[in-house]
Formats: C-alpha cells, structure tokens, sequence
C-alpha cells in the first residue's frame, strides 16, 4: 500500500534525487515517448503493479488552463502501462465543484481515455477508511482517505504547473487535496485550510507520498492561480520520484526560491529535498528553461529578488 | 460536446429508477456507486427520489430499509456522520432530517436532528474569531461579511453556500410539525442575509466565494440551484426576491450549457420550482446516462428522477401571488 511506504528521514539523512526536465512543445508531442524514456531513467518497479494516477481536475474548462491537459493524462496511463503495470487508473475528487462528470466531459477526457468506466474514479465518493496522520503539524489528526488511493501500489500526482493564491504555487504536493474525499470535508474541502493549508499539505503528504511526480508545465498558469490566473506557456514537464524535488525545481524553473514557499520549506525537512545541491538534474538544465511567473502582490516575496515579507495568515 | 436539450413532453427513464433500486445494499441503505458501502448522503437522496416516484412504484419495503439504516446510524446527539463507521456529526445531517421527514414515523429522530443543526454554528464569526480577523486577517483578500453565519461541511469550519442551503431547507420541512423552530428564526434569517451576501457578480453562487483577491468568481450550477431553492422561503423580502431573480436569469442562461448530469438535472429542477418553464431534460439526461453511466453515482441518479417529476413539496419555494 502507498502509503505505508515512505520513510520520513530527516534531510541530512537523505541521497539526492533526481528530476528530469523535459522539453514538450506542445500537447500534440509525442507525451508518452517523453514520458517513457523517463520512467526507463527511474527502474521504476512497476512490473504487475496498480498505479494511481491523480491529476489537478479543478473545474470545467475546456482550454485546460486551470486543469492538467487529458493529453497528458492519457500519455501517462500508456507509459505507466509500457512499463509493466498491471492497472493504471485516473483518480480526482476536485475540490470546488460537485458536478466530476460535468468537468471530465468539458476537458474531453473519456475522448482521450476510451472509456471512463473502470478508467476513471471519483474520489470524493469513493469509499474511505479511516488513516491516522504520520506527522502532527495541523490540528488535524486523523483524514478519511480514499479506498482507490490507499490500495494502490503506485500513486503518480499529475499536477499543472501554477501559482496559488493561497499557497504561492500548487505542484505534485499540494495536488494531493484532491485525494480527501469531499463527501467526508466538503467542496471546497475546508477542513485542511481551517487547519492551516501548508501544514495540511505537510500532514497528507507524509501520510500519502506519492511515488512519482509529472508536472504538466506545457502551459501553466501564473497570476491568480489556480483558477484565475493566465495561461503561461512552459513547454516543459517535469518529472521525479521525489516530489518534494520535483516541486522545488518547479518553483525555481518559475523564477521562485522554494525554501520561502511555507509547504515546500516544511516538506524539505521531513520529506524530500529542496536544496539544489541535492537535486541532480536529468534532460534540460533549470537555467535553460526558467521563465518568470507573474504573482499575486501577496506572494511577490516567493520571488529571487522579492521582499521577504510573508503575508499574515487568515 | 453536451448533449442536445429539447422541448419535449417529460420523459422519465426507467433505467434511473432501476439504477437507484439496483444499488441499495442489504443494509438498507445507499452507498455512492453501487457495491460501496453506505453512507447517508446516497441513502439520503435516494430515499427522497424514491418517495417521489408514482404509484406504479410500490417501494415501502425499500423506503423502510433506507429509513431504518438512517435511524441506526444517527449519534446520540442526534446529528449523523457522512459515513457509519464516523463519530462526528456533519452536513449529512440536514438531509437525513429531509428523507426521514418525508417518510413519517420519524419525528423523534428529526427533532434531534434539527436540534443539532440549530446548535451547531460554523466556526467563523464568533467573538475571538472576528478578533483574530481583525488584527492579522487580509480583509482585502475576500470580500464577505463573516458576521453573517450559515452551516459548515465540518463542525467548526467555515460556512459555505451548500451546506448552508440543505440546513435551510431542512428546518423549512419541519415548519410548524415542531415547537422550537420559531427559535430559530434569526438563525435562519441570519444564514439567508449570508447567502445573499455571498453571491456573485450578475447573479448565481459558487462554493461561497464571491470574490477573492478582487477577482469576481464564476458561479457554479450544483451550488447555485441550492441556493436559490433554499431561499424559496424568503420571497416575501425585496433584498431576496432581488438576488433570486437575477440567480434564475443568470440560471436560465447557463444551465442548458452543462455537460455533466447532475448539473443539469438540478438546473431543471430550480427552474421548474420557480415556475420558469425549463425545456424537458429527459432526453438530454438519458443521452449523457448512456455515455457515462452518471459514474454510477447515486446522488445523480436520484436528482435525475427528482428533474423529471413534479417538484416536491420539500423544494417548492413561498412565492408571493404577485411576483
């Protein structure tokens, strides 16, 4: 089960990761071939396993702006598939809208997919179990968590790469939100911002780490993320099995120092790195791709040469 | 690609009931898709679209054994958890009240229920907590007056539009079948003057942020047709009849635009309550049943059969004779 899995070790304890940087033009590229060759790079142990697949599905926009594009979905279902699993399903619970089917018909996804049955599974209603949190850092002790995301093997977070205007950017761990099943805490599910949105990000990541991380960066969004800002054309993804580096490379490719993003800074101690001296980079080099990402006033400070001023907390 | 709305005569589509039947678990009770385990929610809203059905339908045994696993799952502080293997009462609450209502022989189980409801404020706009917002809030963040108070998805969270709008409607139900609603009259004047402060620019309601970072948000369907339809007992005030109207035109305008059924299901079932004369979505909902299935889902299944009947007394709004 994955989330028995992750041992949290401190960051002196831990050997670097590795992140790849990929270059992808467009939605029409060949997503899977990239996303093959990556997986290769990782001996990801994949062979008969289940794999969860969990995108940012936020709600129903058919320029996928706000929403990782189905392209990149479908290519990584085919990857996951070539590399030996034996299931790969996509699983969301999106955060502000009820209506799933209404956001899955308006990005097209079963045109991508085939089929929704037994492709595609809601995880606001799924069935839950009960899990204890492995880290204390919100108030909140114990989550419903979703049948579908603890019985799988493998779970990947799919996430876009963009800003938030909450929590200063939303990646491969902030994705994972959409896993708490809005018929237990709500849409949106409020429970984890009254507890204090970074540490809840710390709280469920430690308890559900994904396995591995591909960041839709083909055309992200910046400005008032993570619906209304504008799209911001990256052409990259970005892929790792250590999300908490994946995430800070992101942040860095976006003109960001991660260590001022509140969740990143706490996840870097526990449960992944975030130093760049630990993060060794696969395909294009951060310098090679970094374009500045407009932020909200509230989060000009996350940038290399912002004010360091964080915003009080509400 | 959504599907194509017609005017057409009602059509109601057996598959739905069948669907519904199908999925009620030897519990009694209802879980999301069927062969899930129940939860009140599903059960909830199955047992209302089942109530609903004509007389062509003899479902006592089934609305019995919904009932009944209703009734064994609710806490001893009469509220109810979303899922039985849960101890913390939650929003499920207000439509537990409303199925069990509608099936009669349950009216100690619906008076804790209220009870619970009329006691359980969010946790926003208490004393300290507007404190607190005061000196390290960002005011200029969300625009809303947090005095105004609903109901929270979670005990002690912040209210929002939906679980605010089946509290409402809830307590609206039991009108006069208990004593102690006239004492919560202000509470329920109180959660409307928040539904009206939170709706949207140019009419509708999202989750229950009208603006955030001086961005107006969009609406949102599901939420919108709660809130409108909770605030069918307020028609008698101007400020309500004013953000009802312009939620309907926003409603009318956007509804037949919704690819997902549960959206449209309830978007017809608002306009039909409010005697605006939707075109029939019988049709439109059977071709997006055999695209998908509805997921499966329960709730959807139950407010596609709820769209093509008449409108329940539970949903009907207190419109004045000359409006």
């Amino acid at each position: 089960m994955s989330y028995a899995v992750p041992s949290i070790k401190p960051s002196f304890q831990r050997p670097p990761s590795r992140v790849a940087i990929q270059r992808a033009a467009s939605y029409e590229a060949n997503l899977a071939a990239i996303i093959s060759e990556t997986l290769a790079e990782f001996r990801l142990d994949l062979k008969g396993r289940s794999v969860l697949l969990k995108p940012n599905f936020v709600g129903a926009d058919p320029q996928c702006v706000m929403n990782t594009h189905p392209s990149v979905v479908a290519a990584a279902r085919e990857a996951f598939l070539r590399a030996g699993a034996a299931t790969v399903v996509v699983g969301e619970g999106p955060a502000l809208e009820r209506d799933t089917e209404g956001i899955l018909e308006a990005i097209h996804l079963r045109e991508y997919l085939g089929s929704l049955d037994g492709a595609f599974v809601d995880l606001n209603v799924d069935n839950v179990w009960p899990v204890a949190l492995r880290t204390r850092a919100s108030s909140v002790k114990r989550l419903y968590l979703p049948a579908s995301v603890l019985r799988a093997d493998c779970v990947v977070s799919l996430p876009k790469l963009k800003t938030h205007h909450w929590a200063g950017v939303t990646l491969s761990l902030k994705n994972m939100f959409g896993i708490v099943p809005g018929h237990c805490y709500g849409w949106p599910k409020n429970l984890l911002h009254w507890a204090g949105i970074s540490k809840s990000i710390l709280d469920l990541n430690s308890t559900v780490r994904p396995d591995f991380a591909i960041v839709d960066g083909i055309v992200g969004m910046e400005g008032n993320g993570p619906t209304q800002g504008q799209p911001k054309a990256a052409g990259l993804l970005v892929m790792g099995d250590d999300p908490v580096a994946v995430d800070a490379t992101c942040a860095r490719i976006m003109g960001l120092i991660p260590e001022r993003v509140e969740y990143l800074r706490r996840a870097g101690i526990l449960l992944g790195n975030l130093s760049e001296k630990k993060i060794e980079q696969i395909g294009e080099s951060i310098a090679s791709v970094s374009q500045p990402f407009a932020m909200v006033r509230e989060f000009e400070f996350l940038r290399a040469n912002g004010r360091i001023t964080e915003p009080r907390s509400v | 690609m959504r599907a194509e709305i017609v005017q057409q005569p009602a059509v109601k589509d057996e598959r739905w009931t069948h669907g519904l039947l199908a999925a009620q678990n030897l519990d009694g009770g209802w879980g999301y898709r069927e062969g899930q385990d129940s939860a009140i929610e599903p059960t909830s809203w199955a047992l209302l679209a089942i109530s609903e059905m004509g007389r062509e339908h003899s479902l006592d045994r089934e609305k019995r054994a919904g009932a009944s696993f209703l009734g064994r799952n609710q806490l001893s502080n009469g509220s109810w958890p979303t899922v039985p293997k849960d101890r913390a009462g939650s929003w499920v609450t207000s439509l537990a009240c409303l199925a069990l209502q509608g099936l009669g022989g349950w009216a100690p189980q619906v008076d804790a229920g209220l009870h619970w409801l009329a006691r359980n404020w969010p946790g926003e706009g208490g004393f300290w907590w507007c404190l607190r917002h005061r000196l390290f809030g960002q005011p200029q963040l969300v625009v809303q007056d947090h005095r105004l108070r609903g109901w929270g998805w979670t005990s002690g969270t912040s209210s929002w539009v939906e679980p605010t709008a089946y509290a409402l409607l809830a307590l609206r139900a039991a009108r006069g079948s208990t004593s102690f609603l006239a004492r919560v009259d202000h509470r329920c004047r109180l959660a409307q003057a928040m539904l009206c402060n939170r709706m949207c620019a140019g009419g509708g309601w999202n989750c229950g942020n009208p603006v955030v970072y001086g961005a107006a948000g969009h609406p949102l369907l599901s939420s919108t047709c709660w809130a409108l339809l909770s605030l069918g007992e307020f028609m008698d005030q101007a400020d309500v009849r004013r953000c009802v109207t312009e939620s309907l035109d926003w409603l009318e305008r956007s509804y037949s635009q919704s690819p997902g059924p549960g959206s449209l299901a309830l978007g017809a079932l608002c306009l039909k309550a409010f005697r605006r004369a939707p075109p029939t979505v019988g049709p439109a909902l059977s071709e997006l049943y055999e695209r998908n299935r509805f997921l499966g889902q329960v709730p959807v299944l139950a407010w596609a059969s709820l769209a093509v009947q008449s409108v329940p007394r539970w949903l009907r709004p207190a419109i004045p004779a000359s409006t």
